[in-house]
């Protein structure tokens, strides 16, 4: 099975749903993931310094850009749990956004840490 | 197809850029609206955009409404990317000059879907365009030689004349005849008839410069417009043209057969321009002139006048 080699992250990643975004190209879903990892602690900084500045149209910009980067790679929970920060941020629903971000954040540093080691045994 | 697409998420902008390339497009990947504006704002730039909406310094609909500022000639096609869904949000992207959308995360099919109908529409227009050309050529050049007919000569005349009458040049104007053509036809046919008029309008082409106008006026009749040709030199090339058709006889089905022309010549003067109608009447009767002179000659109008004042 092509899948095989990316079982680790079925937890986290709609395998199925991301191949076929890919057409199958396990370099380029390689190359994405690397893509991801490497771009993610910039990310979750500049939610971080959004929220602890309380400026909800970054923390709005923040959410909206991890949210497309998890979608592409169907990881389908912690996107939509970036698309609720993003739109608690539109509503101004600053209560909210603390609650939402304790599940986000744990969420993410798993997945990343699953990435961390199927890119480095890859 | 040249496809340019935008993207300040790397991992889609990547994702993009190879799902495109697989099916065969030359893809031009950036990072913000700024530089897609840019690339798309270029006179050779591609006609086809996939366009992020939310990016920073330009967002997609501004970069829409950039391209449409800049390109409006010809038709670019323009995609938006988004992960906004909301009925609101797509009458705003659209209202910006986008051609279309699509939600993300994309289906590579759908992607592909949609651009094939993009281009559709982009060959739609270069065959439109394509048509145009060649209908204006065909409205405004004679069939026969492909030189310009006398619709687009006399008013390319007409535009010359204002000109030089602004910047006091002079323009010569020069009919030229095909001697006794009637007899070539009848003795040899109108197809060897039709070769003559060619090699004619062929050595005319090759006896002016590349800013001068040549034309076919009538049957066997020719019009020479010499831009800014001062009325000294107006003789020395009128016969210049007389000789590059009298010089060698012209090679046809039936041999090789001696032509000549008459040519009337009539030459003007910037602030005391004619309108068209008179230069053309006073170069037909200096042609009249030429012919009853004997032919294979060049006469110039109103030089009996001219002679007549001194």
């Amino acid at each position: 099975m092509a899948t095989n080699s990316f079982s680790s992250l079925a937890e986290f990643l709609n395998l199925p749903e991301l191949l076929e975004r890919v057409e199958n190209d396990e370099d380029l879903l390689r190359e994405l993931l690397a893509l991801f990892q490497e771009d993610l602690p910039a990310s979750r900084n500049a939610l971080q310094t959004a929220i602890a500045g309380g400026d909800l149209t970054e923390i709005e910009r923040a959410a909206h850009r991890m949210k497309g980067m998890l979608a592409n790679l169907s990881a389908k929970q912690a996107a939509s749990l970036a698309a609720e920060i993003e739109s608690a941020a539109r509503a101004g629903d600053s209560l909210k956004i603390p609650e939402l971000i304790s599940l986000f954040d744990p969420q993410i540093a798993t997945l990343s840490a699953a990435l961390g080691s199927f890119l480095a045994s890859d | 197809m040249r496809i340019l697409i935008a993207d300040d998420d790397p991992l889609s902008l990547r994702l993009l850029e190879r799902t495109l390339e697989r099916a065969g497009y030359e893809v031009t990947a950036v990072k913000n609206g700024r530089h897609a504006a840019e690339e798309m704002c270029q006179p050779e730039g591609p006609r086809l955009a996939l366009l992020d909406w939310v990016m920073p310094e330009l967002d997609g609909p501004a970069v829409c409404r950039e391209i449409r500022k800049q390109r409006s000639e010809r038709h670019v096609h323009i995609i938006l990317i988004t992960s906004k869904d909301s009925k609101q949000d797509i009458v705003c992207g659209l209202e910006s000059g986008a051609d279309d959308y699509l939600v993300k995360p994309f289906d590579p099919e759908e992607l592909k879907a949609r651009l094939r109908s993009g281009i559709r529409i982009l060959e739609l227009e270069d065959n439109l365009v394509e048509a145009r050309e060649q209908m204006h050529y065909k409205a405004t050049h004679d069939s026969l030689t492909s030189l310009l007919n006398r619709g687009i000569i006399v008013e390319l005349l007409a535009r010359e004349l204002t000109r030089a009458r602004r910047e006091k040049g002079s323009t010569v104007v020069i009919l030229g005849d095909v001697d006794h053509f009637k007899s070539v036809n009848d003795t040899y046919g109108h197809q060897v008839g039709d070769e003559v008029l060619q090699e004619v309008s062929r050595r005319l082409l090759g006896s002016v410069r590349s800013y001068d106008f040549v034309g076919r006026y009538g049957g066997e009749e020719f019009l020479v417009v010499l831009n800014n040709c001062s009325a000294a030199n107006a003789m020395g090339r009128a016969e210049q043209i007389r000789n590059a058709v009298f010089k060698a006889p012209i090679m046809t089905a039936k041999g090789p057969l001696p032509i000549t022309l008459s040519l009337g010549v009539f030459a003007s003067l910037g602030e005391e321009a004619k309108a068209v109608d008179e230069m053309l009447g006073e170069a037909d009767r200096a042609l009249y002139e030429a012919k009853g002179a004997g032919r294979n000659c060049c006469r110039l109008a109103g030089a009996s006048l001219l002679s007549q004042r001194i």
